[in-house]
Parts: structure tokens; sequence; C-alpha cells
């Protein structure tokens, strides 16, 4: 009887969202899979299946290895940058007081540098692509290079020097992203006991060593989520680089990344076959990255 | 200063309306020769036929509403809302018309298409345009020769195909169907400030030798000689490649690029075009122009940053809230590269432009016809040219009407070209995937990234890609 | 002296974030001819045209409305039937409950632009096409994987002796859910509340597509990008950062009067 009741119950709160969920997501992404497997041009009435052709073909795409290679960059460098960089702003806002007599202090105004850091995180993307367009313009009008220009520094095409532009748009992804990680691992710290330290410091540990050898480790489990969502983020970056650098992966495929060549491919390009094998191989490319991290550093709630 | 062959005022005006692009020898080149498609068989679609009856062809039904979406690009969308449905309003009272104007033709309206729900009248222009042909192998497209055979508005004894420049009869072929209105006609070559060249006494120069000496004095002046916008698509300056290739080499350089023939992009005049602009932009040019778009650019043109700007006739109506008092736009032909180029100096492009369709399966086709009978009216037509500073391809339709002094710049431009005038390349809209490659290569090229040579070669390898790849429909042209 | 450098380094950072800010927010005074002049002078005067241009080109207060009517049931939507579904998937064994969370959890990895076309027809065949009530649905199907995904982790980590106290003194599954186990779970579900809000109020692609055919329906990133393009093609730089401005500008007003609801909702909810 309470076990009826308990499906009962189990199957009245999971009905909607499955039907919800199964309509609008699962339904159109079958589709999308049955799409990569004909030549259909977006437009026509005929659909043409080719088999796996589309996916050999992507093996041959120098398009499509650029996008890899990009993908692999900021793979890489955001997590790394951004992660580097929220963990030291928020240790010293937490800790960056010093040891004292009561255990660890935030610094002064640290509440203020929270508010400010965090929100680039509540812009639309597309806000934000549209501002450092600005910012990075190649003449002195740009703010960049209006301030270099102040210190007599000629003008830098951020934007169009190939060996530049992806580590711009990186620049700003970790703009917009740090403040979230700051918040994250301010929490994280805040939430180590006070005596770690103290004992550390009676040692007369420095606060170099108080972050390498007790805030960081302690803090492992958070660095993990930071990393997933950050590597999720290293395989999208679609609004950004569209508004940013433009569809064309501009300058030299510098910036050409999966989601913009998918864009391309089906809505400019009308192979929409096409770019459903490669809308299906970023999936896979996604679901091995978060299964992989997932694995490797077995977040004990995250049950895989 | 004194423009090649001053004519008087009314007689321009004149000229521009009715003689220029319909008896004018350039007629003829600006014609191109009917596309044949290797598509599939078109899904039929329901024709309509021209009755003679001047005030409704088509029969129209006036109950039926008329949906109309209109790129809001450089032109606005205010010619079509305040004038043309106007029109069609006063010619069919109580009719209701749905205006739609956005810069996403593609993304809006691409799944409609998909789902059978058209608009009637699409101007489909723009970075997101569809692809033409995809849509005419679908049958989307009405046949427009019952518009081209329908009595002409202003006189019901002429056809409508009697009123326009020829070029478009020959430019809305789609595998051989008339299925594309191009309404425009614009000039294509450098642009500048007439005003500041003479208070300079500068001359415009004819032969490359003049145009870099040209370029030595604007530089101690602080001024670049030349640039083009090269942020997201620097398609003006790989049209400026094609349209210097063609005066080396002839129209035939950009014909057999438009058919994908064999070594087409590796020719002699190909590679003398790319070597002759890359040098300029070495010498004369400055980089930070690779990452402006073409309003910012077009800016500094204003403030005399830049010389020659490679653009069409459209800019002046684009600027025309920015531009001051003191600069006047004017057209100057491409200078000679080599003594021998295949077009005197003096050619210039002149191609019809801006397309609009009719869905041939939406509610109202007999709507969506009449109403390009009715932009292809002398008053619709006139009030376009007023409102937007642009040609039409209407005859004598800007007749009287005051044109800015680019316009007029334009048009003596067109006529000392004479026969010389440059085609348009149009694998542009038959090829996209081959000319955003191009223009992304354009700006490599003009960066001095990669050589001439390995351009030339680079985009020689992208065609032959693009002829092997079946799932392309493939387009030629003759002429 | 340390803690001296810290403020150093905390004050850069503060200002790599403020500065473009404040930039923007200047640049909407300028005309055309100081913006493309020294970035770093201020405005020659008080110019509020731009902000006129903005507002009424964008139709910002239609599209600020459309908005927030769609965010508010998009978002209490996702929260209901987001919580729902974690709860039930975190807390009760039953056959096929892995199954049905890596269904859902799987969404996390589709690129949302793949399913575009497909989607049209299935809104367009369910009737809902240019419909605020189509695209909160959407919203809704869209915003549940991460919801499912994060709350499910939260509802584990709830204590099992509670919820089972209430069973005992007789209250219902649903009982036990809205009275015990929701309040229980407040953290987590404000903190995934901030970032459905944030995903939603920031989506462009899904409107696009889905209420294309009525522009007075579009929300305001339609807005934005309608005048960043008409700011290319009519060189309207100010009007450009004023549209900017005033989207910012609400945002930062909501952000700075909850910023310690979102800032200790996402922290603790993170860290669950």
């Amino acid at each position: 009887m309470r076990r009826w009741r308990t499906y009962g119950f189990v199957a009245a709160f999971l009905a909607v969202p499955l039907v919800l969920y199964t309509v609008f997501v699962i339904s159109p992404y079958v589709q999308a899979f049955q799409l990569s497997l004909t030549s259909w041009n977006g437009y026509s009435s005929v659909v043409a299946y080719v088999g796996l052709d589309n996916f050999g073909r992507l093996f041959g795409d120098e398009v499509f290895w650029q996008a890899l290679r990009n993908h692999g960059i900021m793979l890489l460098t955001l997590p790394v940058v951004t992660i580097a960089i929220a963990l030291f702003l928020a240790f010293l806002l937490n800790l960056g007081g010093g040891p004292s007599g009561d255990g660890m202090r935030g610094l002064w105004g640290s509440r203020f540098y929270r508010v400010v850091f965090f929100f680039p995180q509540v812009l639309a993307v597309a806000v934000v692509g549209v501002l450092f367009q600005a910012i990075y313009r190649p003449d002195e009008v740009g703010v960049i290079n209006g301030v270099l220009a102040r210190l007599g520094v000629e003008p830098v095409g951020w934007l169009i020097e190939p060996g530049l532009a992806l580590w711009s748009v990186i620049a700003v992804m970790v703009w917009q992203g740090v403040g979230f990680y700051v918040v994250l691992f301010s929490a994280g710290m805040a939430a180590i006991p006070k005596d770690y330290f103290e004992a550390a410091a009676l040692d007369g540990a420095g606060r170099v060593r108080l972050f390498f050898s007790i805030t960081l480790p302690l803090l492992r489990d958070t660095v993990q989520v930071g990393w997933i969502y950050l590597g999720i983020a290293a395989l999208d970056g679609f609004a950004l680089i569209q508004v940013l650098a433009g569809d064309k992966g501009e300058p030299d495929g510098a910036t050409t990344i999966l989601p913009v060549t998918i864009y391309n491919t089906a809505f400019s390009y009308q192979k929409v076959g096409y770019a459903s094998a490669m809308g299906v191989a970023l999936f896979f490319l996604t679901v091995t990255f978060a299964v992989l991290t997932l694995r490797t550093t077995r977040r004990e709630r995250v049950e895989l | 200063m004194t423009h090649p062959g001053e004519i008087t005022r009314r007689g321009l005006l004149r000229r521009i309306g009715m003689t220029a692009f319909v008896a004018g020898p350039g007629a003829g080149l600006l014609s191109a020769c009917a596309t044949a498609g290797t598509g599939g068989e078109p899904a039929p679609a329901p024709s309509i036929t021209a009755s003679a009856d001047a005030r409704n062809p088509f029969g129209v039904d006036a109950k039926k509403p008329l949906e109309v979406v209109i790129f809001s690009g450089g032109y606005g969308d205010a010619y079509a809302r305040e004038l043309h449905q106007e029109l069609y309003k006063k010619a069919f009272p109580g009719v209701t018309i749905e205006h739609n104007a956005t810069q996403q033709i593609g993304t809006q309206l691409r799944p409609r298409f998909v789902a059978g729900d058209v608009p009637d009248v699409l101007n489909n222009s723009g970075p997101e345009s569809m692809d033409l042909a995809a849509l005419a192998a679908e049958g989307h497209l009405a046949d427009l020769a019952p518009l081209f055979d329908a009595p002409s508005i202003d006189d019901p004894a002429k056809r409508v195909r009697d009123t326009i420049t020829p070029a478009v009869i020959d430019n809305a072929k789609i595998d051989g169907k008339d299925l594309v209105l191009n309404y425009t006609v614009s000039h294509r070559a450098l642009w500048y400030n007439a005003a500041l060249f003479a208070s300079m006494g500068w001359a415009v120069p004819t032969t490359w030798a003049e145009f870099t000496a040209l370029g030595e004095q604007a530089k101690k002046e602080g001024i670049a000689l030349f640039a083009y916008p090269g942020q997201k698509g620097p398609y003006y300056q790989l049209w400026n490649l094609l349209y210097t290739a063609a005066k080396i080499g002839g129209n035939q350089v950009i014909i057999d690029i438009d058919n994908l023939a064999e070594g087409a992009w590796n020719a002699e005049p190909v590679k003398q075009a790319v070597t002759a602009w890359v040098e300029i932009q070495a010498k004369y040019g400055e980089k930070s122009y690779f990452g402006l778009d073409h309003t910012q650019t077009q800016v500094k043109h204003l403030r005399n940053e830049v010389l020659f700007y490679p653009v069409g006739s459209w800019i002046e109506n684009e600027m025309a809230k920015d531009k001051p008092d003191d600069f006047e736009y004017a057209i100057a032909p491409i200078p000679d590269v080599t003594a021998a180029d295949a077009m005197p100096y003096g050619a210039i492009q002149v191609g019809v432009g801006e397309n609009f369709v009719v869905g041939a399966k939406g509610e109202n086709p007999q709507g969506g016809l009449e109403y390009l009978r009715i932009m292809l009216s002398k008053e619709g037509a006139r009030g376009f040219t007023e409102r937007t500073k642009n040609l039409t391809v209407v005859n004598g339709a800007a007749e009287g009407l005051d044109l800015p002094a680019g316009l007029m710049s334009a048009a003596r431009a067109q006529d000392s070209a004479g026969a010389n005038i440059i085609t348009e390349a149009r694998f542009e809209g038959w090829y996209k995937e081959l000319f955003d490659y191009g223009t992304a290569q354009t700006n490599a090229v003009m960066a001095g990234r990669i050589t001439p040579e390995r351009f030339c070669a680079d985009l020689q390898e992208k065609a032959d890609a693009i002829k092997d790849d079946a799932s392309v429909p493939k387009q030629t042209r003759s002429r | 002296m340390l803690s001296g450098l810290s403020h150093v380094a905390l004050a850069v950072w503060a200002l790599l974030i403020i500065a473009p800010l404040l930039w923007t927010f200047l640049a909407s005074f300028k005309n055309n001819t100081e913006i493309f002049g020294d970035p770093l002078r201020l405005p020659g005067e008080l110019r509020l045209d731009a902000w006129g241009r903005a507002w009424d080109t964008a139709h910002i207060g239609q599209y600020m409305l459309n908005t927030v009517i769609v965010v508010f049931f998009g978002t209490a939507g996702t929260m209901v039937f987001g919580s729902m579904a974690a709860y039930v998937l975190a807390r009760f064994s039953f056959a096929g409950n892995r199954l049905i969370y890596y269904y859902f959890v799987a969404g996390l990895a589709f690129p949302v632009f793949l399913a575009l076309g497909p989607l049209f027809f299935v809104v367009r065949q369910v009737g809902l096409l240019n419909s605020h009530a189509g695209l909160v649905l959407v919203y809704i199907a869209y915003s549940l994987p991460f919801t499912v995904f994060f709350l499910a982790a939260f509802f584990r980590t709830l204590p099992e002796a509670v919820a089972e106290a209430a069973m005992i003194d007789g209250a219902s599954h649903t009982r036990t859910f809205v009275q015990i186990m929701v309040p229980m779970a407040r953290p987590g579900l404000v903190s995934i509340t901030i970032f459905n809000v944030l995903g939603q109020w920031n989506q462009y692609l899904l409107p696009l597509v889905l209420l294309a055919g009525d522009p007075d329906k579009w929300v305001l990133t339609q807005g934005i990008a309608r005048i960043s393009t008409l700011a290319g093609y009519e060189a309207d730089w100010p009007a450009l950062f004023a549209a900017l401005s005033i989207t910012i500008l609400p945002v930062m007003v909501v952000y700075i009067v909850f910023q310690r609801q979102i800032q200790s909702g996402l922290s603790s909810g993170a860290l669950k």
C-alpha cells in the first residue's frame, strides 16, 4: 500500500517535467541527431540519408580541427586562469588581513569588492561583447589603446592579430567569470575552521604558506566544481565570439569555435545535415569532458 | 575641379533616368545571361497570369491581407511602410498589411519557409539573407514573368519590363526562371572627398604611379591613401580586388571565377590585382582598419583620415547624418594597374541589387506581385529615391529629383565609362562559403600574413572543393 | 605592508570591472565626434538625446515588461517542476531512477542552436509559436537539466531523519516535500533560482526563433541586438551605448538590492 502510494507520488512529481523536457528538448535533439545522417539543406522537402558520410567528412575538415584546437586552448587556459585569479582574490578578501589574535580576518572593504567582482556575471553576454568591442578597438579610440597611447605605446590590434585574438576573447570570459568563483571560494574559505589557521600561525606560517598548505587543499572540492562549469563554458563561447570576433573565426581561424562553425554551416551555407553532425561531435566532446572530470575528481554527490 | 564630361544638371538627370540604363552602351554589359542551375525539379507552384486590366492585372483580392518583410539595413524600412504600403492600400481600400522589418532575415524566415508559412513579399538582403536558389528549388518563389509582362501603372500601353533597366530581367533568373526582382542600381569603385581634393589641389589618379605618388603626398598630411573595413567580413575589399582583376584582364576573369572554371583564381590578372593592393596597404594603409567595421571606417573617411574607400553609391545616404558640409562624396574609377589593362581608365562597376521575391506558397501571391508592380511605378520608385537617395531600376523615375553630389558623380562616371562596365561577381550569392572564405583570406593577404600567390592558390583550392561538393547546387553564367 | 599590497591587488581588479561599465555609461552622453576622439576624455556636455533614441528604437519599455513576464513565469515554473523532479530522483529509489536522472542531465551537453530548427516545428505544432506561453514552457524545459542536476545533489545532502520523522507522523509525501524538504533546501533553491533568472534574462537564441513573427512580444536581448545592428547601419554609437546602459542599470539596481541574498544563496548552495 505504502509502496504504491510512493510510486504514485514519484510518478506524479515526474510527469510534468518529463513531458516538458521530452517534448521541447529531447525531441528536437533526436531530430537533430537524425539530421546528422542526412544531407538536408534546411529548405528541401526531400531529406536524403547519407549514413555516416558527414562524420567521415569531419575528419578531413580543416575548420573542424581548427575549432578543436581552439577549444583545447580554451579548455586548458580558461579554468586555470579564472580559478587562479579567483582563488587569489578570495584569499585576499577572506584571509588577507593576516593572522591576528582571533584567527584570520578579511580585509577592510571586502564586502564592497565582492559585490563589484560579481557584477559582470549578471550582464548579458551580448552586452559584454558589445562593450568589449569598444574596449578592444584597434585604433587610439579604443579604451585600452587610448590608455596605451597616453603611455606612448603604439595601438595594439587585440582582436585582429592571429596570435592575440583568442587570448583577448578568453580575457573577457575571465573578466566576466572571476567574480562568481570569488564568491564560491570565499564561502569555501569561510567554512574552514579557524583553529587550523591559528595552529599554523602559531607555527609562524606566513600567508603564502597558509594558502598553499591549508586553504588550497581544503578547497579542492569547490575548485573541482568550478573546473567543470568553466570547462563547459570553454566548449561554448558562442555569443561572445559571435559579437567580438565575428562569425568567420577571424583572424585566420584564430577564433574559430565549434558552435559558431555549426551555426554558419547550417544557416549560412545551408548544410544542416553536416552542421548537425558537428553538433553531435560537440555533444560527445562535452559529455566526454564532463565524465572525465567527474571521474577523475570523484565528487561523491555526483554519482557516476 | 572639373569632372570629365561635365554636362548640364538637367541633362544629367534626364540621363540618369532615361538613357544611361536603357539605351546606354553599358546596359548590355550590365546585363548578364541566363543562369542554368543543376538543381532538381522545382516543385510546382501555382502560376499567376496577368490580365490586361491595368488596374488589377493579377486579380488581387482586396480582402486578403498582405505580409511584407523588409530587411531594415542601410535603406531602413520607412520607404516600404510609408510609401509602397500606403500606395497599395490606396489601390485596395480597406486591405490590411502586415509589415515586418528585421535584420535577421534568415533566422526569422528560414523556419517559416520550411513550415510553408511564408510572407507574400520578402526583401532578401543583409548578412543573413537566404539562399534563393534553395528556395527556388522548393518552388517557394513566385514566377515574376507575369509581373514583367503586366501593364505598367504609369502607362498601361507599356509592359513593366519595358519601363525598367534590362539588367533586372537578366538578373532575375534562377534556373532559367524570372524569380528575383533587383530594385536598386548602384555604382561601385573608390569613393573620395571631392572637396578635400579641390582644396588640396590634388587630381584623381588615373595610373598606379599617380596613385602611389598621391599616397606619398597624403602620407605627409597624415592621411591614409586607402582603407577598407576589415572587421566581420571585409567584402568591400574582396569586391575591389575582383573589380581590379576585371579591369586588368576583362570581365571574363570574374565570369570564370563565378563558373568555378579551372585555375580561375590563379589567373594572372587576379594575382596582379591582389599584389597591387597589398602593396598599397603595406605602404599607405593602416592596420587598425582590419579591426573596424564599415560605419566606423566611414566615419574616419568623413574625418579625412582616409582618401579612398572602396564601396558603392549607397554610402552617401548611409552617412548622410554624419557628413560634414565640407565633405563631398565622389566616385573615382580604379586607376590603371598596368599599361595594358583590358579595360581603359574610367571603368567602374554598375549593377542592380537589393533582392525582392514573392512567396509562391503564401496566402496572397497576387498581392505580392501587385506590390512589386507598385514599387516599380514611377511614384513608388521616385519616392524610394527621395527617401533613400539611391537610384532604382525604374527608367526616368529620378527625373527632376534633387540628387546629392555623390550620385551625380556616379552618373557622370558611368557616362564616361561608356561600354567599360565591370560586371558583378555572382558567386557571392551562389557559393556563400567560397565568398566568406574569400573575405577571410582577403584580410590575411592584405595584412601580409600570406602572399598573393598563396591567396590565389587557397581560393582556387576552396573553389575546387565547392565544385566537387555535390550538395552545393551549381549555377553558371556566360557573360 | 602586505595588507597594503592586498588592497592594491583587489582595487586593481575592481577598477578593471568598474572602468568599462563607467566608460559605457559616459559614452552614452557623447556625440559621434567625441566617440571618435580621445576615449579617456569626458563628454563635453550631458546629452540625453541618445537615451531617448535608444528607448524608442529598442522599445526598451515594452521589451523590459515582456522580459519580466517571461522570466518570472519561466523561473517560477522551472523551480516548481525542477525541484519536484530533483527531489524524487534524489530521495526515492525506484526502477529507472538512474536512467531518468541521466536523461535529464544529458541535456546539459546539448548545444542549443542545434535544436533550434526542429524546436520551431515542435512549438508550432502545439500552437504556441509567437506566444509568451510557448516561450515560458521552452525556457522551463531548457532550464530543467541544470536545475535537476544541481538540486538533486542538494536534496541528497539533506538529513534523512527529519523526513522520516515527518512520514512517521503520517504526513503525506507531498506534505513532507512542501513543508519540510523545501524549507530545508532553501539555500539551494535560492541559488538555482538566481541561476535561472540570470540565464533566462540573458537568453537570446530561443526568443529570436520562437517570437520572430511578433515584434511586440520581443524580449530585451532582441531589442539590444536590434539596436546594435541599427547602430552599425546608422552610425549611431551614442544610442548603442545608451541602450547598453539602459539594460545594465536596472540589472545593477536589482543586483545591489539583492546582492546579500544572491551571494549567500550562491555560496551556500554551491557548497552543499
